[in-house]
């Protein structure tokens, strides 16, 4: 009994000793070191937003086998994916870059616009360049290192709004939109959408309310938008909190009545699943991929993959993102190998990241097997898929119901309010 | 404070002294070696790791007076640092002021809110008062959000620290700033503790009404504790903004000052090194959970369901933690208070 408490703390610390020693076993059973290219991938596979991040982790690390495996790499070289969770947390996704630039990645991609916005001034300073799958006006308006794989949650708002004004809206005068946000970029970069053309395209927004990852009741907030009438409801968040919101909007009977409409980080098969398909019947949304299922060349290897190594993400259009995200990475560094040569590439740092601008990314012209709209750099956008299209939820299937739809770049640091 | 056998205080200076022996000497030397060429062989992943637990010792070590000295319960810290961040943030960036300027306004700004969130602790106490700061965490995030001059929602861009022209632009040279005034906060709050402020604050935690009976002031110390450790929270949040360059409020969440009250109590509530202790294990255990173990496993074990690895770190977190409650309730501190016990007295066990 004496030396029970020894015992257990020794206990203690060879479990600490075992968890830390695992990587370094796992790299001293690795194969014979090969020409490499690496690239930083982070997610938040844990943590409030996790429902996306996990499915989103998947696909490029999924993406990246096939590349590696099947297409032999880019030009002969494997991607060494270096992936780290961030957990949603700010400082986390700090040391996660950090982490990238010392091992030598030529990039770094993450799949939430909040976690590009808390490092990208690092990026930008270092000149790192960030490619972020789901982004906000902030992220690349001015334009600088951080790129769009595709349309911002402003475009979501203008492409929907286009969309009510043009099919859906039949009453006279201007239609009242409420607008329910998450409380960071994912919200607020519609707001500033709205900001900017709610004008041109006849809208009157109401005030806007706000809500956060962890809400659990809309009640009050909901309560307040009832009470000024709206004709259209607009959400941009995440699949949880928005699953909460339209679950609230059905208790109060609100919906069905107005319309609602959802940013692409909310329109997905969690939603589904966490709010129950009778509840979002009929609810409209803006995705900037296809669907599964669909028609396009890059669907069957994507699908096969996907039901092979996670079959519980098969249906969520994230693992369809990130997926293309992957591509679009072995695009970037084919065509900067080809422009640059692997050695630049090779070194890391400064010059590869360098190369990697504006010999991979500045020079892309590709079609990403269809899933997305094409991936092409245009001076002075950051964005660099420019598509959308509009869905509604038909019988818990999230459906297409539009073609793509450009998204016109809107010039957000020309008005005084932006980012104040 | 025990003291190898043999050695004996002949002056008050010797008496008050930190480091009293040449083994002290040696190993703080040793130490400040190893601290100093710290950046000659860290990357700058580790140096940026190393930075931030600077920064998180230092608002830390403020918690630690307000709760392990005083008694004060707060659990809105990452409040407080935000105060301070943006304060900064907004001094630097908006009004160009230098950064020496926008430190130390952040942590009189910190310190001037944190008393007016500490008054309640003139009449409540306990969870009572960790209630109404728990209110000051949402009340200060909501502001932030919703005043055009911090950038709302959006953020704000924060400029690198420099001082008389220098700019701290690499990882190194910012390392060297945190880890200079992590340790004048470390010196001062190890003073501090040994002065009649300390003093009363410890009174106070032990027993109020005792404390009052004595004479002390109630009312002057709570606040006081109040105000320096969230001076500190503003310095750290300083120096957090312009480590990372671009501040939103979610970077400030009520997880987040929980995870401040762990790591004081994992470290060792009511003591200079506790802390210090608390940070590293917890900023360490995060990166190592994070970094090194999930991606390993989601690597190596691809068998495994889907999401199980990613799963892992929260429980594992968890798991940790737990069993340092349980087998060390006092704290790493403590531990390293019997290990120092133990090595001086070392072969004889009594």
């Amino acid at each position: 009994m004496k030396y029970k408490k020894w015992v257990v703390i020794a206990g203690v610390l060879c479990l600490a000793l075992m968890l830390a020693v695992l990587p370094l076993l796992g790299s001293a059973c690795a194969g014979p070191e090969e020409k490499t290219i690496k690239v930083g991938i982070s997610t938040p596979s844990t943590g409030p937003a996790a429902e996306k991040g996990a499915p989103m982790g998947h696909a490029n690390l999924d993406c990246i086998k096939y590349i590696n495996e099947e297409l032999g790499g880019v030009d002969g070289h494997p991607i060494e994916a270096v992936w780290l969770d961030n957990a949603y947390d700010a400082s986390k996704m700090v040391t996660n870059v950090k982490r990238f630039m010392d091992e030598g990645c030529v990039l770094f991609t993450t799949s939430s616009s909040k976690m590009m916005s808390s490092v990208m001034e690092i990026a930008n300073r270092d000149g790192f360049p960030g490619f972020a799958a789901f982004n906000a006006p902030v992220l690349h308006r001015p334009p600088q290192h951080i790129y769009g794989q595709m349309p911002d949650y402003g475009d979501d708002w203008v492409a929907f709004s286009r969309y009510y004004m043009e099919n859906i809206w039949k009453g006279s005068g201007k239609p009242k939109m409420a607008m329910h946000l998450l409380n960071n970029t994912t919200g607020y970069g519609a707001l500033d959408a709205a900001k900017a053309a709610a004008d041109e395209l006849g809208i009157e927004i109401l005030p806007p309310e706000e809500h956060a990852t962890d809400t659990i009741s809309e009640i009050e907030s909901l309560t307040r938008i009832k009470e000024q009438n709206p004709d259209v409801l607009y959400i941009s968040s995440t699949p949880a909190p928005t699953a909460v919101i339209i679950k609230n909007a059905v208790e109060l009977g609100m919906y069905p009545g107005v319309t609602i409409g959802l940013g692409h980080a909310g329109i997905t098969k969690a939603l589904v699943d966490i709010a129950g398909a009778d509840i979002v019947e009929g609810v409209y949304g803006v995705f900037p991929t296809v669907n599964w299922g669909d028609n396009v060349p890059g669907m069957a290897k994507m699908t096969e993959y996907c039901q092979n190594l996670h079959p519980d993400d098969y249906g969520n259009m994230d693992y369809i993102t990130s997926w293309a995200q992957s591509l679009i990475i072995a695009e970037i560094l084919r065509v900067a190998v080809a422009n640059a040569g692997y050695d630049v590439l090779a070194k890391g740092g400064e010059e590869a990241w360098q190369a990697v601008e504006t010999q991979g990314i500045q020079k892309l012209n590709y079609d990403v097997g269809g899933l997305h709209g094409p991936v092409i750099y245009t001076p002075g956008d950051n964005r660099l898929s420019k598509s959308v299209r509009l869905f509604q939820i038909q019988g818990g299937e999230i459906t297409p119901i539009t073609d793509w739809i450009e998204a016109p770049l809107v010039k957000y640091e020309e008005f005084d309010w932006f980012g104040q | 404070m025990s003291l190898p056998s043999g050695t004996r205080n002949y002056t008050y200076a010797q008496d008050m002294a930190i480091l009293r022996t040449k083994t002290h000497w040696a190993l703080f030397i040793g130490f400040l070696v190893l601290l100093l060429t710290a950046p000659l062989y860290l990357g700058n992943y580790w140096l940026g790791v190393a930075n931030l637990i600077g920064i998180t010792l230092i608002a830390a070590i403020g918690l630690n007076l307000l709760i392990g000295y005083c008694g004060q319960l707060s659990i809105g810290h990452a409040g407080f640092i935000a105060v301070g961040a943006y304060t900064s943030a907004v001094l630097t960036n908006r009004l160009e002021l230098p950064f020496l300027v926008g430190l130390i306004c952040a942590g009189l700004m910190a310190g001037l809110i944190g008393l007016i969130f500490g008054l309640p602790s003139v009449r409540v106490k306990g969870f009572y008062l960790a209630i109404t700061t728990i209110a000051a965490q949402f009340i200060i995030i909501w502001v932030i959000n919703h005043w055009s001059i911090t950038g709302g929602f959006v953020g704000i861009k924060v400029p690198y620290a420099s001082i008389a022209g220098f700019e701290f632009r690499s990882e190194t040279s910012q390392f060297y700033l945190i880890v200079s005034i992590a340790a004048i906060c470390t010196f001062f709050a190890k003073n501090l503790a040994r002065t009649r402020v300390g003093r009363a604050f410890i009174a106070i935690r032990d027993n109020d009404l005792a404390a009052e009976v004595m004479g002390i002031n109630l009312l002057y110390y709570k606040l006081l504790a109040f105000f320096i450790g969230c001076f500190m929270a503003g310095i750290a949040g300083s120096l957090l903004a312009h480590w990372i360059g671009f501040l939103n409020a979610e970077q400030f969440s009520l997880t987040e000052s929980i995870l401040y009250i762990g790591m004081i109590i994992i470290g060792g509530l009511g003591t200079t090194i506790g802390p210090i202790f608390g940070v590293v294990f917890i900023r360490l255990l995060q990166q190592i959970l994070t970094v090194e173990i999930v991606p390993f496993l989601e690597r190596t074990f691809t068998m495994l369901p889907a999401g199980f690895a990613t799963g892992v770190t929260p429980m594992l977190f968890g798991l940790v933690i737990i069993l340092f409650l349980i087998l060390e309730p006092r704290g790493l501190a403590h531990r390293w208070a019997l290990f120092k016990s133990a090595y001086r007295l070392w072969p004889f066990s009594y």
